[in-house]
């Protein structure tokens, strides 16, 4: 009885914290997503909002007027997910395993180097990225040297998908593909869902592999000094070659990891904001808002700001979030993750 | 047992700690004032307007607050129901702030509001009441790069220019690196000529007029300079606004508000510019947008607290040293909300800028009305298609329209 008294009195203080800022925030979202408030009209008012049942639901998400903005979105941020996490995570393997080696100088240096874009203000990075990719930035100017008959893009503000210029290349675009394209699917066109993302969603991709990629390699570098070298040296008597055991030891004892690091990319890049709020223009809003963002946008700006209507948007990017994590646990996790 | 006993009470005097309210015992009338924070010489301003008032009334004690994160603070403020007596409100946060019954009606209250901009009144009216009193505002204005116009012979923009001469123009000096026309896709750069078309969003029988013919006229013109090569946007002469690309000499021409001025001598002091009033419309008339904000007082002051709110508010917007005078003498960019200080203004900042003045007796504070954020929403939206020339103007507009019809037949 005293121990369980004292227990719990230890766990209280944290168990407390977690409720007031994580759950009691989720409850009253979820709450607010089902009324009319504005999120301006003091609390305190006997009218300061009425219950709508699933209405904002029913606008966004099922078949409302800002269904196709909401779908919109639901595919940018889809597109930016499944670009950056698998190169970010395989990215950041290989330079630990690379930083990991011992017959590299200069570790320190490497190290910090990669780590860098990882501690910078994600503003800051954003307006360099801005800089490198504009129209006569170094990109367009390394391309140009590089391939004298490639002509200048302007990265951040094309909304062309990057199928859909694939698919131009073999005389395919959206007047030749044929009628099944057009027909429509929760919003948006056939086509419209297959356009991958745009080329000024493809630079904030860039920008978003570049500045977490450090913070992943430094969790996969952690793992790797963890792994015993005997098991390297027992390998080696057995004739196994540098190759076999990364495919064989190395991989198979970083599962947890990559569990851990795929789940924190996922998290990470379903919630995007602060790079889409820095690098989106008027010209590219369509094919870069993100489900966050437009969150963001539905909270705050226009004239008639609707914070339940913006819960609604939160509430089921939560839920894709959540089922995007169960999914990925089946695939990367396994018992192993449990560890 | 006696450990359990000593942890309980520490527990308990930390929550008691943590549920302690400081409870501040004020004298006399204490007036909460919020604002944004915006440039370090408004700043300032806005200080120096404080400090004046505390030595008018000495009686009242301000608790001044300029946030860089205004809209977030104030909306949690609101939200709690405890909320500043006197703050800041932008024109497209009034219809809602109000409908949500957070300000007192200011129609006795303001000082001589005749004397304010027509446009600037109408921005912050509701139900025939005059809310609150502008602080100052802008207006868009044509820039014009003197040196770029001299260079292809060509006479600057005067006050009889049509948007034929404007188009004629911006070909002319369509050469090499150089655009004729930066043009931002940004609805509220295109409906400058909107309203100067004669269109309106509702016609006077209250039903959608967006997709009036002078309407499609407005924004098929905007987006011709992007059609017919003449102009850019902004992002495609590698610049994040107008300003930038007009600064650059990558633009010869564009559409942007005062703030341009201090902007530009700032940050591209050798580049030789004026500014012009929008050009006429076929229809003989001109129009621009203006941008504002105001002072207004908080519902809930009641009693001496109401009055003292009502004078710090007309201490700032008033005809007072401290108010829109103030506002013309600092010159930092905005212009005094009375037109009789548009002259002292003038002379602060210079003549040549005369234009932004001039297109304040017409312009129009371009506020889609509460409950028509989809059409808000579809009006961005056809926007960013037509300038990118994915879609027709007129079939852009009359699907923004559209969805304003099914909202307005939603809310019958």
């Amino acid at each position: 009885m005293q121990d369980t008294l004292a227990g719990l009195s230890f766990v209280l203080p944290a168990v407390v914290v977690l409720f007031t800022f994580l759950i009691l925030p989720l409850l009253v979202a979820f709450y607010f997503s089902f009324t009319d408030w504005s999120g301006t009209r003091p609390l305190d008012q006997p009218d300061a909002y009425e219950m709508v049942g699933f209405e904002n639901y029913q606008r966004w998400i099922i078949d409302g007027r800002r269904v196709d903005d909401f779908y919109r979105s639901v595919r940018n941020t889809l597109y930016y997910v499944a670009g950056v996490v698998p190169i970010q995570t395989a990215l950041a393997l290989v330079l630990a395993v690379i930083v990991n080696q011992r017959w590299l100088k200069g570790k320190a240096f490497f190290r910090t180097a990669f780590y860098f874009p990882s501690i910078t203000s994600s503003i800051v990075v954003s307006f360099i990225f801005l800089f490198l990719f504009s129209g006569g930035g170094p990109i367009n100017l390394l391309l140009k040297a590089v391939f004298p008959s490639f002509e200048p893009v302007s990265w951040t503000t094309n909304n062309d998908g990057l199928v859909h210029l694939l698919l131009n290349v073999f005389g395919v675009n959206g007047r030749t593909v044929g009628p099944w394209a057009e027909t429509e699917i929760l919003g948006l066109e056939i086509w419209e869902w297959i356009s991958g993302p745009s080329v000024a969603m493809f630079t904030i991709m860039c920008l978003a592999i570049w500045t977490t990629t450090g913070t992943l390699m430094v969790i996969y570098l952690s793992a790797l000094q963890n792994i015993p070298s005997s098991v390297y040296e027992a390998a080696e008597v057995d004739g196994a070659t540098g190759l076999q055991a990364f495919r064989h030891i190395t991989l198979p004892l970083l599962r947890p990891t990559t569990f851990f690091v795929v789940t924190l990319g996922l998290i990470g890049t379903f919630q995007v904001f602060d790079q889409i709020y820095v690098l989106q223009n008027d010209q590219t809003a369509r094919t870069t808002t993100s489900v966050a963002y437009l969150v963001y946008a539905t909270a705050f700006e226009g004239t008639s700001p609707s914070l339940a209507e913006a819960s609604a948007i939160a509430i089921v990017l939560f839920i894709i979030i959540f089922v995007a994590t169960l999914i990925q646990r089946r695939f990367v996790g396994g018992d192993q993750a449990e560890t | 047992m006696k450990v359990n006993f000593r942890l309980t009470a520490m527990m308990l005097v930390m929550a008691l700690l943590l549920l302690a309210v400081s409870a501040t015992t004020a004298q006399g009338t204490v007036l909460r004032v919020w604002t944004g924070a915006s440039s370090p010489v408004e700043n300032e301003f806005k200080e120096a307007q404080i400090a004046a008032f505390r030595e008018a009334y000495p009686d009242v004690t301000v608790e001044l607050l300029v946030s860089p994160d205004y809209g977030t603070q104030i909306r949690g403020a609101f939200a709690s129901g405890d909320y500043p007596e006197v703050f800041t409100v932008g024109q497209f946060d009034f219809p809602q702030w109000q409908a949500d019954g957070l300000l007192a009606v200011g129609t006795e209250a303001i000082e001589t509001p005749d004397d304010i901009y027509p446009g600037l009144r109408a921005a912050f009216t509701a139900d025939g009441e005059l809310y609150c009193a502008p602080k100052d505002f802008s207006t868009l204005g044509l820039l014009y790069n003197i040196d770029l116009f001299d260079a292809a012979g060509l006479e600057y923009p005067s006050a009889d220019w049509t948007w034929e001469d404007m188009s004629a123009a911006a070909t002319a000096l369509t050469t090499g690196d150089v655009v004729g026309f930066s043009a931002a896709a940004d609805k509220f750069r295109w409906m400058a000529f909107f309203y100067g078309n004669g269109a309106t969003l509702f016609d006077e029988a209250g039903e959608v007029a967006f997709d009036s013919p002078a309407g499609i006229e407005a924004l098929t013109f905007y987006q011709s300079f992007i059609a017919n090569g003449s102009g850019k946007m902004p992002g495609d002469l590698d610049s994040g606004w107008n300003g930038e690309a007009f600064g650059k000499g990558a633009a010869a021409m564009t559409i942007e508000g005062n703030w341009a001025i201090g902007y530009l001598n700032d940050t591209f002091p050798d580049i030789n510019w004026g500014v012009a009033e929008l050009p006429l419309s076929p229809a003989g008339t001109r129009g621009t947008l203006t941008f504002t904000e105001c002072w207004a007082v908080s519902a809930r002051a009641e009693g001496d607290l109401a009055e003292a709110a009502w004078n710090m508010v007309n201490f700032l917007t008033g005809t007072g040293d401290f108010g829109a005078k103030g506002v013309a003498e600092a010159g930092f960019g905005v212009m005094p909300a009375r037109a009789q200080f548009s002259e002292l203004w003038l002379t602060t900042v210079g003549e040549e800028y005369a234009a932004y003045v001039a297109g304040a007796a017409y312009a129009v504070a371009p506020i889609f009305p509460l409950g028509f954020a989809d059409f808000d929403a579809a009006v961005n939206d056809g926007t960013t298609l037509a300038m990118t020339l994915e879609e027709d103007p007129a079939d852009v507009m009359t699907e923004a329209a559209d969805v304003a019809r099914e909202i307005l037949a939603d809310m019958q």
